[in-house]
Formats: C-alpha cells, structure tokens, sequence
C-alpha cells in the first residue's frame, strides 16, 4: 500500500485521502460502501462526499482525532437521516456489541428516514434511535443518559445556528465538541447569499456561550456547505453547577 | 427546590443538591412499558410519579432537564437492554403511527395520480396516433374516447373499424404488430381506469380531511393544494398570499430576480371562477379566493365548522361582483 494507515482515534484510521472506521457488525455494508478485512479486523469506507463529518475530518486545519468523540462516549446527533454517518460514529464509540459501553441517541423527524434508523439500531448496541423534532431539548431529553461529550447536527431546516446554540449548551457536557453542519441552501433566501449565511451563521456562534474552535469549508466534497466546530466552555458551566 | 427525573426515578432535589424525597417507578419492566412512559416524557406530559411528587411539594418546580446536569444523579445500569428495546418499540410505534397522517395519505395519492396521468397523456395520444396510422376514415377527435376500447375488444383491425363505424385499413398489420396493438390499447384503457379510482379516493379523503375547503375549491384542488404545502398544518398556517401562488414555483424564482409576481398556481388557475374570467379581474379575483381558501383551511384544521352551500354561494356571489365592477380591460398606458 502506497500510503501507510494512520490511526485518527481507536477505531478510525485515515490511509491517504480515504477514511475507514472499524465495522462494528462484520459483514454488514450499511449504504453498499467497501469494506476490507485486515487480519480480523474488518474496516468500513467512509466516503466524505456522504458525510459531512467524514469531509470535514479530510479538510480540518487541526488535529483530526480533536472533532471526534471517544469511544464510551456519550453522543447526540440530530438530524440522523438514514443513518450514513451515524453508523460510522456508532462503529468506534459503541463498537461490536457495545463493548465500550456508549450511546448514539440520533434524532430524526421523518418516519421514512426513522424505519431505515430502526433497521440499523436493530443489529447495533448502544444506538438510540429517536422519531422526533431535534429542535426541542425536551422531546431528546428523555433518551439520553446523561449530558453528550460530542454533539453533531445536521438539519435542513432554516435558523440552524440557533438551533444549535440552543442544544449544544443545554446537552453539551463542559468541554464536549459540538459540530455543526451548515447547510446554505437551508437557510431562508431574504438573509443574502452563501456567504453572507455563514457569516450570519458564524456571528451567532460568537456571540453564543460556545467557543467556536474552526470553520471548515467543504467545498469540493460538499457544495454549499460548511462545519463549525464548537466546544462547550468548561469554566463558565462549572461555576453554574458547582455548589458554594 | 426542583423535581428531577427520567424514565425510571424521580427526584425532589433541594437547593443544596440534597435528596429530599424520591419514588422508583416499579411498574412492568417490559419494552412496551417503558417505551410508553418514554413517549409520555417526549411529549411533555407528566409522570404519575412526578404529579405525586409535585403534590408532597407544591412550590418545587419541575425541571424535564435537571437530572441530566445533577452530579447525583444515579447512573444507569450496563447495558442496559431494556431500555434499548423500548427505544426500538417506541421508534417503530412512531413510525406505525406515520399511516394514520390524513396528509401523507393524501400526497400518496396526489403524487400517484400525478405521474398516472403524465404517462396517460402520451401513452393515450401514441395508441390515436398508432389506430389512426391504419384507420384512416376515423375521426381522431370525436371518437377519441372510443379508440382505445374499440382496439382492445377487437380480434382483428377490420373488426375495430367496424366498431368505428368506417372501412377497414388498406394495409394491414401483421399478427404480431396487431397484438402490440392491442396489449398498448388496454394498457390505455387500464391506466384511464387507475386514474378514475385514485380521483375517486381523493375525492373521499380531502372530503373528510378538509371539508371547507374541498367545497369552495373541489376536493382534488383542495387535495392538490394540500401536497403543494406539505400538509394541511402548514396550508393552515400559510398566508393567503403564499397560498395564491402555490404551484407557479418557476414564476416566484422568476419574481424574485425581477420579473413581475405571478397572479395565481397552477392550482387557483384551474377553477373556473379564474380561468374563465377575463384576463383584467384573473388576479383580484385569485387574491379574494386565496383569502377565503386559507380561511376555509384553517376552520378546518382548527376545528371549526365546516362550510355549507349558503357560505360557498356567498362567495360566488361576491366573486361575480368582482367581475361586473371591472367590466371593461385597463386603459394601457
């Protein structure tokens, strides 16, 4: 092999342009991507032109391994589809079998999208699938087991950055990452261009109690779109939660 | 003082963190169970356990999110397969319950008539064209209708013509050509068939589901409108002004890079009181029956009383007023 394989963290290497994550159901594709086996280890392609967190783990200026969660974690992800990208996050922080003991709550509004996500939960420990609105911290509250360590949402849905200020510091552990896929064409057409929304977009993180980390621009993998990363600031909720 | 809980625990917590007082809900442990009892949080409906506790303590308030940032917070037991199957259970309840949805119903049938009809037009013009290809002596437009049926029942070509009533083709069709004749004519025949019961399902459905508006529109227009919005909330919760346009998409875009807004969809366009309107009073027209389409759609999605023929005549009376005031076209300027 032309390019030596680089762990980013357990379970997901990188082996030059392309991304792989430890296939926690062997055998198992779960949108007909390949898959090779290495000993007895089985990896699964992650095409970032599917995933946006895949493309944005390719086009971050910092370190990869920062904008994902550990394995045992606790994770959010809103707006979860069919489950592209939630199956690759569920292969290294669950793992086969959820040995590492965390959870995947994924958030979906649409039965279709929901009947595809129940499919996946069905063969996949620690993946909690949820039918419903991703925007009310009250309809997810229930599922989750505790505040997240990484939140990723990915709505299309117009006011996303709101949205996802308000999850992100409601559910966000102190010094949990949140991700947060921004999708232009979303977003209402009388607020101005492209850029002018990830502007708009990016003024709200600011001024949010989130401490926005990078903007990462797709293009080329996505189009029209682009990743915040955000983390929640550690000393301003720990003062909130800590007892005098 | 506040209540904290989930699932299985509820808590009254005092300002300090200290646990005052707490009930574990010890009901059947079995997916369905706890997959109600979540579906309960999800909707923000209170637990029994939680009414009990607020009643011990009438000024604790209730905090839906306190036990995710209470340190003391028990955690739960790994893995914790119960709960994984109540999510499946409540997952898949949600998704059962997704057929119920009178709207995703209705777009069903709005969407298969759609492209029923699209695949009808030309299939239906190719079997005239093709039978008038041989019989020459037919009328193509007043026997239009019969055409399909009298090739499809027919043995033989000169047998359909003697259906048409006309003399039978001077070159005939090979057997083989002729039975593709007839196999394309009752899949016309059919597909007209297919497209009668679905008008006939959403006539049946947008009836009950939007009664108001199906009597001042038309079922089917109302049913098509219905689609165009995504759901009768959404039609109920459009402006009026939105809804005049619904269905002229490609003439918004145009409106917003500068062209002038068009006055009615597709929608508004196809009942008689617009189209068949001269063209000067077409747009006030479509305007006042915009405003009285997305007010008979919210009676009926805010449970009002259903329109009856004296509002519907109403209407129609004032729509006429409309057209007698504005008489003659606009001096051109």
């Amino acid at each position: 092999m032309a390019n030596k394989a680089k762990s980013i963290v357990w379970g997901v290497r990188r082996e030059g342009r392309t991304l792989w994550t430890r296939n926690a159901v062997k055998g198992i594709s779960v949108r007909g991507e390949r898959r090779k086996r290495d000993g007895r280890i089985e990896w699964r392609r992650w095409d970032p032109t599917k995933s946006k967190v895949a493309a944005a783990l390719l086009r971050t200026s910092s370190e990869p391994s920062s904008l994902l969660p550990d394995p045992g974690s606790t994770c959010l992800y809103l707006g979860a589809s069919s489950g592209g990208t939630v199956s690759h996050i569920h292969d290294f922080v669950c793992g086969a079998d959820n040995h590492h003991g965390g959870q995947v709550v994924a958030v979906e509004i649409s039965p279709r999208m929901v009947r595809d996500l129940v499919t996946l939960s069905d063969r996949r420990a620690g993946l909690v699938p949820v039918l419903g609105d991703a925007r009310k911290p009250a309809q997810v509250a229930a599922f989750i087991r505790g505040k997240a360590n990484w939140i990723h949402q990915d709505l299309s849905i117009a006011d996303q950055a709101q949205t996802f200020v308000r999850m992100a510091t409601t559910f966000l552990t102190p010094g949990g990452i949140g991700i947060l896929s921004l999708k232009a064409a979303s977003e209402r057409s009388s607020e101005g261009n492209d850029n002018l929304r990830f502007q708009k977009a990016e003024r709200i993180l600011r001024e949010s109690d989130l401490v926005l980390l990078e903007r990462i621009d797709l293009t080329g993998l996505e189009e029209q779109h682009v990743v915040f990363s955000c983390a929640q600031a550690s000393d301003a909720i720990t003062a909130a939660n800590s007892t005098p | 003082m506040e209540i904290h809980f989930d699932w299985r625990l509820s808590r009254v917590v005092d300002d300090q963190g200290n646990i005052v007082d707490e009930i574990v809900w010890d009901g059947p442990m079995s997916p369905s169970g706890v997959a109600k009892r979540l579906l309960k949080i999800q909707q923000g409906r209170k637990l029994p356990e939680v009414i009990t506790l607020a009643g011990r303590f009438p000024d604790a308030a209730i905090d839906p999110l306190g036990s995710l940032s209470d340190p003391n917070w028990p955690k739960a037991e790994e893995p914790d397969e119960l709960f994984r199957r109540a999510t499946l259970t409540l997952a898949k309840m949600g998704v059962a319950e997704s057929s119920g949805d009178m709207d995703r119903r209705l777009d069903m049938l709005v969407s298969a008539t759609l492209e029923a009809r699209s695949s009808w037009t030309t299939s239906e013009s190719r079997c005239i064209e093709w039978a008038g290809l041989f019989i020459t002596e037919a009328d193509l437009d007043s026997q239009r209708d019969e055409i399909p049926s009298a090739i499809s029942s027919s043995q033989s070509i000169a047998e359909a013509s003697e259906k048409l009533g006309v003399n039978p083709p001077k070159h005939l069709p090979s057997d083989s050509e002729w039975s593709s004749m007839v196999s394309h004519a009752l899949a016309v025949s059919s597909s007209s068939d297919i497209l009668e019961q679905l008008e006939v399902s959403i006539r049946e459905i947008a009836t009950i589901h939007v009664p108001s508006l199906s009597a001042l529109l038309g079922p089917i227009s109302a049913a098509k409108l219905i689609a165009l919005a995504g759901g009768r909330e959404r039609l109920a919760r459009m402006p009026s002004g939105s809804l005049q346009v619904l269905g002229a998409h490609a003439a918004m875009s145009a409106h917003r890079r500068g062209a002038p807004p068009p006055k009615h969809g597709s929608v508004l366009f196809s009942m008689p009181q617009v189209s068949r309107s001269p063209r000067w009073v077409r747009g006030k027209i479509a305007r006042y029956l915009a405003g009285k389409a997305s007010i008979a759609v919210r009676v009926d999605h805010f449970d009002g009383e259903a329109w009856g023929k004296s509002q519907i005549d109403e209407i129609n009376g004032e729509i006429e007023a409309i057209k007698t005031k504005f008489p003659k076209p606009p001096k051109r300027r």
